[in-house]
């Protein structure tokens, strides 16, 4: 499954919600129940879900959904060469 | 100087049309200058060297923090300390001015005037804090170096005493013999020991422009007068709202627009804030005043009315400073931030720190909660709790160096992280009723508006001790106040109602105003200065 479907399922399951189509410009504005609160589960999910781990500034720094992506697969990369 | 002061009238009519007669030369952003320099120089002429110092070093540390790698690269310090090889030429020069300046501060605290030695011991420090953060050479160490000098007046004006004080008291009781001096013993040149007004805004104003920096979320301004207009921008000087450098910078790129909706908004604001803050508040303050000022000798009903007044005091305080700080920079074309939205009418505890102080619990929410939650999120709930707590610790002494404001942030610390899994439960969210829900919020808030009002602990706590014990007499309060806080809670309600429409009609609005100016004409409860002033 590529990065990006993957990220999808994480995106549905943490915010109960299997409409979510995540798309790089989107913003915690543009899904219903993300919040800096939701935003952690998210990140953990994430983590959890990839092996990954982010650092704080990273996590600071995200300005969208693109940006996480972006992150992931930099990360998944780095792991795999 | 007071927006509702005549000063501040005179003040106005030779800021604007000078300020639009310099629009078409380079010299309106220096006009704004010197303008917000004579308004904050009004108060005290002394205290303009925080702001220039402010000011100054945290646009030379942008400057330095931006010549630094993004990625943390390994800086050769053996190369750097012994042949004296600096990559960077500005980072050299900083080092060896800032080396240069250590030793001359370090030298006037050993042998310069008595008075002068503290001040000196300080400056020297913190000059060997910059040459270290030059050696050193990475983005990490510019926040931090920029964060501790932007804060280190905050932090001696405003918590100095406090701080000396305790310290003396558990020393005391430990029977050490030992005594901190007053902070007043370092001012230079035998100046007064005074809380700076504002302070507390602009520094996290300018606090917030580095971070933002440093996580990359905002551009270097490199225009020293641009970025002294952000920290010093007189219509959000004394009590904010604290704006964001992204917000805030690209309006001093060039002169705002000029429009005839500014100058009508400008005055509905302008109007609006005055209206709130000589009339509403103003009246509501007579009867708090009185009860707050001998808790002792009043019963339940009158200690329960004058909380309830004193929560509406406050909101009316500040909010109408801000409607008016909003008024005077939409009188010039500029745009401030939203500081609050209906507060009142929240359905949970977050809800109310999303409406109230809007600018400041954002502030508090992205440089505060959001790194201690993040740095906790694999403890999960307990994480989140813990990151609220120290979050609103941080907001209660932000308001003032007193044990009354600790309890208050403790309060909604332990309030919030107590709460937030009931308020995302679907239970809370679709089958509580919206009334009991805000009633629910209003009635915490203002119970720990108690503790923010009360002169020390010892009296918020007989407050409320007599608010359940004291017997039921008369609250000897005037009807026209409680007719006041009756007409208030109706707007407020309306303005997030299916009615809301109604308000927004020309009638209406024209009604409003009028009302309002017939208030402001009729009131004679005069003005004092604005609550958040002391913050």
């Amino acid at each position: 499954m590529k990065t990006a479907e993957k990220l999808n399922d994480i995106f549905r399951t943490v915010f109960e919600n299997d409409e979510i189509n995540i798309c790089p410009e989107m913003t915690a504005g543009d899904i219903d129940g993300w919040d800096s609160l939701s935003h952690v589960n998210l990140i953990l999910a994430v983590e959890e879900g990839f092996s990954i781990r982010f650092t704080e500034r990273e996590l600071l720094t995200f300005k969208n959904v693109g940006d996480l992506l972006r992150n992931i697969e930099n990360k998944l990369g780095a792991a795999g060469s | 100087m007071l927006f509702y002061t005549w000063p501040f009238l005179c003040f106005l009519l030779i800021v604007l049309p000078a300020f639009f007669a310099l629009r078409k030369t380079p010299f309106w952003l220096l006009g704004l200058i010197a303008a917000s320099y004579f308004f904050y120089g009004w108060w005290n002429p002394y205290y303009l060297v925080l702001i220039f110092y402010i000011t100054v070093v945290v646009f030379i540390l942008a400057a330095l923090m931006d010549r630094c790698p993004v990625e943390n690269q390994k800086t050769n310090l053996r190369a750097r300390l012994l042949r004296f090889q600096f990559n960077d030429r500005l980072v050299k020069t900083a080092f060896i001015l800032f080396i240069l300046g250590s030793l001359v501060f370090g030298g006037m605290a050993w042998a310069g005037p008595q008075t002068l030695r503290p001040f000196a011991g300080g400056l020297g420090l913190i000059m060997l804090l910059m040459a270290l953060g030059a050696l050193y050479g990475s983005r990490e160490i510019w926040l931090v170096v920029g964060l501790f000098n932007a804060g280190v007046p905050l932090l001696f004006f405003k918590y100095a005493r406090f701080i000396s004080e305790n310290l003396n008291a558990v020393l005391s009781w430990l029977h050490i013999p030992a005594k901190l001096p007053d902070a007043s013993a370092l001012m230079p040149f035998g100046l007064d020991y005074l809380l700076p007004i504002g302070i507390s805004f602009f520094t996290f104003q300018a606090m917030g422009y580095l971070i933002d920096l440093y996580l990359g979320k905002t551009a270097r301004e490199r225009n020293l007068l641009r970025f002294a207009n952000f920290v010093c921008f007189f219509p959000q000087l004394m009590a904010g709202p604290i704006e964001r450098a992204e917000q805030l910078l690209p309006q001093f790129r060039q002169f705002p627009a000029i429009c005839a909706q500014n100058f009508t908004d400008a005055l509905s604001l302008f109007l609006t804030g005055l209206f709130k803050k000589m009339v509403l508040a103003g009246w509501l303050a007579l009867y708090v005043e009185r009860v707050y000022a001998a808790p002792q000798t009043f019963g339940a009903p009158a200690l329960i009315l004058a909380s309830v007044a004193y929560a509406w005091q406050i909101f009316f305080d500040f909010g109408g400073y801000t409607d008016m700080a909003r008024g005077v920079a939409k009188l010039m074309g500029f745009n401030l931030v939203l500081n609050f939205n209906h507060p009142y009418l929240a359905t949970g505890l977050g809800d109310f720190w999303r409406r109230w102080h809007i600018s400041f619990s954002r502030w508090i929410l992205d440089y505060i909660f959001m790194p201690l939650q993040m740095r906790w999120r694999t403890w999960r709930n307990a994480g989140i709790a813990l990151a609220l707590v120290v979050t609103f610790l941080v907001s209660g002494i932000w308001h003032g160096a007193a044990w009354t404001f600790v309890a208050w942030g403790a309060l909604h610390g332990l309030g919030l992280a107590g709460t937030f899994g009931l308020e995302r439960s679907a239970f809370y969210r679709k089958r509580v009723p919206k009334i009991v829900k805000q009633f629910f919020v209003f009635t915490f808030v203002t119970f720990t508006w108690i503790f923010f009002r009360a002169q020390s602990l010892p009296e918020a706590l007989l407050i409320i001790r007599r608010i359940f014990t004291a017997a039921w007499q008369d609250p000897q309060i005037p009807v026209l106040i409680l007719v006041l806080v009756g007409l208030v809670w109706i707007y407020e309600f309306l303005c997030e109602s299916r009615f809301q429409d109604v308000l927004k009609t020309g009638f209406v609005r024209v009604g409003i105003a009028v009302l309002m100016v017939l208030g402001l004409f009729f009131s004679s409860s005069g003005g004092s200065a604005f609550i958040y002033f002391q913050f």
